[in-house]
């Protein structure tokens, strides 16, 4: 391992309207390292890179990169030193190709005409996502491409500028194993040629697999520096919560067979292009989950089962009688609830305040007098929900958009929890959301489940299936492959039936 | 929690306070009586009453540019059926009636565009813009129609209680009625939530094509309203009647700090931003500006109150997801 430090952040120091986020907060890379960054939201990660990159300015300490100091005082001079930051959210542009958006603003030109040289810039781009065998074309359209591939783009970008540190917020987050797979790989690649990644994930099992050497952030302070044959699991999830989670709970688990009766049953729904024939049946108080690649059509059949999206054709049946969901509001007045995948896009209002969020889907059991909502009751039932699952800040008239991704998500879930739920549908809860506030998540669906309402959990992260589910179904390319009821569940099992190639994507996180 | 005081909520107040002290103390003669006060309301009361419908369909993130002209059409179609009742009392009941449901109509037929078939609403609302004022056009054969009689006519624009004119009280009671629904009702409640997001609105079970719906006809109807006014003020119907008004709708709007992509503003700012506009109107007049150079001055104060109130929203750092919406109202 070469030891030489690329980039040390020293004594770092910045607080927001007086909060501390980040206290004397020390951070060194190796050249050609993989060095993760954990910590719990609000532990201070985000912080400390937008200061490395420039797009917040620290109160005090200093940033040195190859032994000299340096000011970094706009994403410019960051990349300028060689530095690259690959977005948790999505910054590449959708109308256009890929080699175009890997050029973005700096593109090959002709001569001295000005004009852009689209064949060497694609050439250019060919080269590059062939060096590392990205299962893309330079001139695809960015618009044609899953989520999973559009961030492989923009990976891309930032590996075309000859960066020597690479920095990855979450990248796994909305990657199918396959992609991620394929993500790894090229990590590996990056690091037999020097390049130095700073990795920053929530999936614990990746950051055990890839990295070199591993920062803990707790309260805005460094809480460990651990190298790589430090790295305890058990140690490093107590280190960065400070309290103790059960993880080995989370790999293998034992399912018996709910024999309540049942309630929700769906019989050959399909819409075509997304899924077909989809048959499954759910039980009173059952936690069903439902396992599968990212495309693999589980999001598009509870959106159909909630009225989001018209089916062509199957039949729904609830408490022994036909259910079509002609639409939403129909289906919320019969008990129906709905945490969408997509957080941001459709389940917040990110300008209004948590209480009128929580308010949204409730206000048929919110009085109303001569057409007037009841203000008070309306914060009463706020102050509930954000006491019972403990959103912060608890400010009812905190706008939404401002918290953090857990407390966002928790808002999201809270609007259902004051209802008479039968069923309700959650898809990806828990993306980037950090481990404390899992685990807070898992404990409402497990409550709500004891109390007899079905829950349908649509999750990419294996460790959460195999944890939350009663029952695990799995699908691939829109069908139902597999169903997990009884016996012993491994992640590994989801994942066969997932991948529908044996043993080969057990690196997929 | 401490509570913060928030300057962006009250700084239209002070802005609107700093102009009349300053108005009070270099135009101590002319400016605070009872008079010219009544004057200024007066002169703000139609606008006022089209912005408390037209902020509908600008929660959503849509614009509303055929304000004017429906306006036009309104007065016209007013005027037109009081003059054929022989300026009778049920000649003005009537045309009333019918001039509000045109707005209504065109309000639906806005709405109905805009949602089925996602065609921008400023498209939408530009061609039809230009449609009203052909129609009204037609309709008077482009002549200005005088309507001098009856009172029951004349007295909505002219008539007056202690020092306030009748539009005064329009404009308050419509837009408090405004007020009412966008802070008190679910219909409210839905409006603001389907222009801060409306995938996930329609998520929480919203129907995003009745709020838009609802929108643009209570933009509709108030146009037919400010219409009826301007025609009795003017005492008059005519085609370009509510010409510039669309502009000025906006322009209160967007000084009252009522946000262009929708989810964020409130009545009472675009009311106050429809007095500063008054108020500067009314000081360049005492002041003798002269009225060529007050649109000058004019639209360099516009510039600056946006600019300002962008430079505080982006201090506080509100990450929107513009790019990955989808605008149900129509982008403008």
């Amino acid at each position: 391992m070469n030891q030489e430090i690329i980039l040390e952040a020293c004594d770092i120091n910045k607080s927001f309207s007086g909060v501390q986020v980040l206290n004397q907060v020390h951070l060194d890379i190796r050249k050609g390292e993989v060095h993760a960054l954990m910590g719990e939201n609000g532990a201070g990660k985000s912080t400390l890179i937008k200061i490395i990159t420039g797009a917040y300015t620290k109160d005090s300490g200093r940033i040195f990169w190859k032994g000299q100091e340096v000011e970094i005082n706009s994403l410019k001079d960051c990349q300028g030193l060689g530095m690259a930051c690959i977005y948790q959210e999505l910054s590449v542009i959708p109308a256009l190709t890929v080699a175009q958006n890997i050029y973005l603003g700096r593109e090959p030109k002709k001569g001295k005409t000005g004009l852009i040289d689209y064949k060497k810039m694609n050439r250019m781009a060919q080269e590059l996502i062939d060096r590392y065998e990205f299962p893309l074309k330079a001139t695809d359209i960015v618009d044609s491409l899953g989520i999973g591939l559009r961030q492989l783009v923009e990976i891309l970008k930032g590996l075309s500028c000859n960066s020597e540190l690479l920095i990855m917020d979450e990248p796994t987050a909305s990657l199918s194993g396959k992609e991620a797979s394929i993500l790894f790989r090229i990590i590996d690649a990056l690091r037999r040629q020097e390049v130095s990644i700073i990795y920053i994930s929530h999936r614990l099992e990746e950051v055990y697999m890839l990295s070199d050497r591993l920062t803990i952030l707790r309260d805005g302070k460094n809480a460990a520096v651990l190298e790589k044959e430090e790295i305890i699991p058990k140690d490093v999830i107590q280190t960065m919560i400070g309290k103790v989670v059960d993880e080995s709970a989370g790999s293998r688990k034992t399912l018996t067979r709910n024999t309540n009766e049942v309630v929700l049953k769906v019989e050959g729904l399909t819409r075509k292009g997304f899924f077909e024939n989809v048959n499954f049946e759910v039980r009173q108080g059952e936690i069903l989950g439902f396992g599968g690649l990212i495309g693999a059509g589980r999001t598009e059949v509870m959106r159909c089962l909630y009225g989001a999206d018209k089916y062509q054709s199957g039949k729904i049946w609830i408490e022994g009688k036909e259910y079509v969901p002609t639409s939403t509001r129909k289906s919320i007045a019969f008990g129906f609830g709905f945490v969408p995948e997509d957080r941001r896009g459709q389940g917040f209002i990110p300008l209004l305040s948590t209480n009128r969020n929580t308010a949204l889907t409730n206000y048929d059991i919110i009085r109303q007098t001569a057409f007037s909502i009841s203000s008070k009751e309306e914060l009463e039932m706020c102050k509930k929900i954000i006491e019972k699952i403990d959103i912060r800040p608890a400010d009812p008239e905190k706008q939404v958009g401002l918290m953090s991704g857990g407390n966002q998500q928790k808002v999201v879930i809270g609007k259902w929890l004051m209802r008479e739920l039968k069923i309700l549908i959650v898809d990806e809860p828990t993306a980037g959301i950090d481990v404390g506030a899992k685990d807070e998540i898992y404990h409402i669906l497990e409550e709500l489940a004891a109390k007899g309402v079905i829950v349908i959990l649509v999750s990419s992260d294996l460790q959460e299936l195999v944890r939350v589910s009663h029952r695990i179904l799995v699908m691939r390319k829109g069908k139902i492959v597999k169903e997990l009821a009884e016996g012993t569940v491994t992640q590994a099992d989801i994942l066969e039936a997932a991948s529908g190639i044996e043993n080969q994507e057990e690196v997929a996180g | 929690m401490k509570k913060k005081f928030s300057m962006e909520k009250y700084s239209r107040i002070f802005i609107l306070l700093l102009f009349i002290i300053v108005l009070t103390v270099i135009r101590p003669k002319s400016f605070p009586t009872v008079n010219n006060i009544s004057n200024v309301l007066w002169s703000i009361s139609v606008v006022g009453i089209l912005v408390s419908g037209s902020i509908f369909v600008m929660l959503l993130g849509g614009i509303d540019l055929s304000v004017g002209s429906l306006m036009g059409l309104s007065a016209v179609v007013t005027v037109i059926t009081i003059r054929n009742y022989d300026y009778s009392n049920k000649g003005v009941i009537l045309g009333i009636t019918l001039a509000l449901f045109v707005g209504i109509a065109a309000g639906a037929l806005h709405g109905f565009l805009v949602m089925t078939f996602h065609v921008p609403a400023f498209l939408v609302t530009f061609a039809t813009q230009s449609i009203y004022l052909g129609i009204s056009m037609v309709l008077t054969n482009n002549k200005i129609l005088s309507c001098l009689e009856p009172k029951l006519f004349t007295s909505i624009g002219l008539g007056r209680i202690g020092p306030f004119t009748f539009p005064i009280y329009f404009m308050i009671l419509i837009a408090l009625l405004s007020f009412f629904i966008l802070n008190k009702t679910v219909l409210g409640r839905h409006i603001y939530a389907v222009g801060g997001n409306p995938e996930a609105s329609r998520i929480s079970g919203i129907s995003v094509k009745k709020i838009t719906l609802i929108s643009y006809i209570t933009s509709g109807l108030t146009a037919a309203i400010g219409g009826i006014v301007l025609a009795s003020m003017t005492q008059q119907g005519m085609a370009s009647t509510g010409s510039g008004y669309d502009t000025e709708v906006i322009t209160a709007a967007v000084i009252g700090g009522v946000s262009l992509v929708g989810g964020a503003g409130t009545i009472q700012g675009a009311i106050v931003g429809a007095m500063l506009v008054g108020l500067l109107n009314n000081g360049m007049n005492l002041m003798n500006v002269p009225s060529t150079n007050q649109g000058l001055v004019k639209g360099l104060v516009i510039i600056c109150a946006v600019a300002l109130d962008i430079m505080q929203k982006n201090e506080k750092k509100v990450h929107l997801p513009f790019s990955k919406k989808k605008k149900a109202g129509g982008n403008v």
